[in-house]
């Protein structure tokens, strides 16, 4: 493993035009995986533990966005409608 | 005439937990939620008039080929959610 570092460190001292090909990409490859983990951990369609919390959609308050990015929709507005029981 | 007959129509408001295209979960939660608000009611003894709303939402947003088909299935005692 560290051998095949010390390869790839010896051709970017050679070629060292590569080095925003190796951000670009891990940057690509980082944000692809956080996403994943905040769908793992944040979706309210998951649940990892159903036994205790068999319908995670239930704790979202009535104005909480899960969205990332919200156009048109004024949460801050939102009332809560549903009755109690 | 028409117009005001248009206007007093309403239909499900948006609902924070389901905020994107498939709203299968919405359905599903507020058909659920109208039996299970039925169910404990009663077990109270008091009126079931605050289910109404859930039982709307549900109407309006089901195919009513599933809600036929979950009708059929809490009858046989089949029904995968728990009420």
């Amino acid at each position: 493993m560290s051998s095949m570092l010390k390869v790839v460190g010896k051709q970017l001292k050679n070629h060292p035009a590569l080095i925003p090909l190796f951000i670009f990409i891990g940057g690509g490859a980082t944000m692809s995986m956080m996403y994943l983990a905040r769908l793992a951990l944040k979706n309210p369609d998951v649940s990892w533990d159903r036994k205790n919390n068999p319908e995670p959609w239930n704790k979202l308050e009535h104005n909480q966005q899960y969205k990332l990015f919200a156009v048109n929709m004024d949460y801050t507005k939102l009332k809560k409608d549903r009755p109690d029981f | 005439m028409l117009g005001t007959d248009l206007q007093n129509y309403r239909t499900a408001p948006f609902d924070a937990r389901f905020p994107n295209q498939n709203q299968t979960r919405n359905c599903w939660s507020n058909y659920v939620d109208f039996h299970r608000c039925q169910k404990a009611l009663d077990a109270k003894g008091v009126d079931t008039a605050p289910c109404e709303w859930y039982r709307r939402v549900y109407k309006s947003l089901c195919p009513m080929s599933w809600v036929q088909k979950w009708d059929d299935q809490r009858d046989e005692g089949t029904f995968p959610g728990k009420i």
